[in-house]
């Protein structure tokens, strides 16, 4: 294991566009967390500044860092597409790696990256929410967590979709092509399944860890007057917002589709010529 | 002596081209082992397979009696085709990544990068070398881990004759040092300078292996027709007269060893009652040897 997360090592900090898309990745994020706190919106029932604090800010900075999981897969698959362009997985096999090596080097970079980006969250949503969120607790800090190990799942979900298009085309610019293009294939093939069979497909799955947060949730809810007084239209209610799985089935399932991910990564390894 | 590599019926298709069929032969250790055969008729294949880079589509093989396995990949260097490292990472990270691979000491990649001739470009990156330069990483990733068996495919492709004869000097070296070394080359001249035996690929099929210097000497070959010329080569074939025994064309042609002369075959058919209706005697060069070989 040792060994494997050496040779990654090596192989990825000095990759040039390794460097520039982890640089970006985390610009972007800090770039539009600091620039939403800056926003004034007038919504009733919902305020910029309640994202910021604890336990709202468990869901909202994994939302926003899910939107960058792209760019970390991005990395994954052309790290993946430049050892068969570069014929230097070939190289290592003859020099003395197994094929499940191969896997297994990659799978190491994948959890080191989603560490990585595990960590970064962390350090966001500490400092975001000790300066946002007045009268704290503990328990208040650590209600919701859970939210960031869920986001963890979510990266490494999304990379290991990545590094399986990158061992079925082998081809750096045709896998990232394809695996941005499966986003809205995988949205327009859902439209011809039934609601109860659309939120069991791989892509709506992985999503749907980091949830919407609650306050934007509430934003998205129409206020209506009945004869008992105000009340909200929940659009979820009126079939206008897909019913979404229970957080708890969304993790097993995710954690099923990386597991086949995987597999299915081991199987193209083992079966195909290098 | 002890076999390092054995090849058994060993089979590989790419859809419907059969690039390898039923290929079997041995190298023993120490040999300095050419595989020599035309663009085409399986060399790199043969390796590719035996490196566990391919799969074979039939037969097997051995490594020093034993199965392919990760400890027995560690005793083997290997360069195929082109050399495979990352651009963007300088010689001396390319080469770390090997060694970290092989389990082999810092201490051998300066080492390799001196018997390569490329310590001075230790930090300049892969991408930046020349061909020749290249093909010398190759070699000097191949010596990591100091490992038993180099195998070599077309290492002086794309070099110079000042390249070639560096890369040639560092064979000679391994080999005398004790290594077994099998070559792959396209080149005759390179293979006879080179290897002490050799095996010879047409069309991914075995038409000769032996020693080089009685696959390929520049000995008489005596060019014969009679009847029953099937039953005759055999009966040749099973003698101690020939280094080599083929068709050419209607015609037998028969290397003779270097101690026998025409007249030696030419009393050996009529002891065997096989009458000759024609004997032509030809010193054959090395070049037109091997041509007939893979025709």
């Amino acid at each position: 294991m040792k060994k494997l997360f050496n040779l990654e090592k090596i192989k990825a900090i000095a990759y040039p566009a390794f460097k520039t898309l982890m640089i970006i990745h985390f610009l972007l994020f800090f770039i539009v967390i600091l620039v939403v706190s800056r926003w004034h919106i007038t919504i009733p029932g919902f305020s910029i500044k309640g994202l910021y604090q604890f336990p709202n800010i468990w869901t909202f900075f994994p939302w926003v860092a899910s939107w960058f999981n792209i760019f970390l897969t991005i990395v994954l698959i052309t790290l993946v597409g430049n050892e068969f362009s570069f014929r230097t997985f070939r190289q290592n096999v003859i020099d003395g790696l197994s094929r499940n090596d191969l896997i297994v080097g990659k799978l190491i970079f994948i959890f080191t990256v989603a560490v990585y980006t595990f960590l970064m969250v962390l350090f966001a949503v500490i400092i975001f929410g000790l300066i946002n969120t007045d009268g704290i607790t503990f328990k208040m800090i650590l209600d919701h967590s859970y939210l960031l190990l869920v986001y963890f799942i979510q990266a490494i979900g999304y990379m290991t979709l990545g590094l399986l298009f990158a061992m079925i085309f082998r081809n750096n610019a045709l896998s990232i092509i394809l695996f941005l293009l499966y986003f809205p294939i995988e949205g327009v093939i859902r439209l011809f399944f039934k609601q109860e069979v659309r939120r069991f497909f791989p892509l709506k799955i992985i999503s749907n860890l980091t949830p919407r947060p609650e306050l934007l949730t509430m934003a998205s809810e129409t206020s209506y007057t009945n004869a008992a007084g105000t009340s909200s239209l929940d659009f979820t209610e009126i079939g206008l917002l897909p019913e979404e799985l229970p957080l708890g089935v969304t993790v097993i399932m995710a954690t099923g589709y990386i597991g086949f991910f995987i597999a299915l990564s081991l199987f193209l390894i083992n079966r195909r010529n290098l | 002596m002890e076999t390092v590599l054995k090849i058994n019926n060993l089979s590989k298709n790419y859809g419907n081209l059969q690039a390898v069929r039923n290929l079997s032969f041995e190298v023993n250790k120490g040999e300095v082992y050419g595989i020599l055969g035309p663009n085409g008729s399986g060399k790199t294949t043969t390796l590719a397979v035996v490196l566990g880079i391919l799969q074979a589509n039939g037969g097997d093989f051995q490594w020093f009696g034993e199965p392919f396995t990760k400890q027995v990949r560690r005793r083997i260097g290997a360069l195929v085709e082109t050399p495979n490292f990352y651009p963007y990472l300088t010689l001396w990270e390319n080469l770390k990544i090997v060694a970290e691979i092989k389990d082999a000491p810092e201490d051998d990649i300066n080492y390799a990068l001196g018997v390569a001739n490329l310590l001075k470009r230790k930090h300049t990156n892969f991408g930046h070398l020349s061909l020749g330069m290249k093909q010398r990483m190759s070699m000097a990733s191949v010596l990591i881990g100091h490992p038993e068996v180099l195998v070599l495919d077309e290492p002086t492709n794309g070099l110079d004759p000042e390249g070639f004869a560096e890369v040639r000097h560092i064979i000679q070296t391994q080999a005398k040092e004790g290594k077994t070394i099998i070559l792959a080359s396209h080149i005759l001249d390179e293979v006879e300078k080179v290897c002490s035996h050799v095996a010879i690929l047409k069309s991914g099929e075995l038409v000769a292996n032996g020693k080089v210097g009685e696959l390929l000497s520049a000995d008489e070959t005596v060019f014969i027709q009679a009847d029953k010329l099937d039953k005759l080569k055999e009966l040749i074939q099973d003698s101690d007269l020939a280094a080599q025994v083929y068709m050419v064309e209607e015609d037998l042609a028969v290397v003779l060893k270097s101690i026998y002369k025409s007249t030696d075959l030419s009393k050996f058919c009529y002891e065997k009652v096989f009458p000759l209706s024609k004997i032509v005697v030809k010193k054959q060069s090395l070049e037109d040897q091997f041509l007939q070989l893979v025709k």
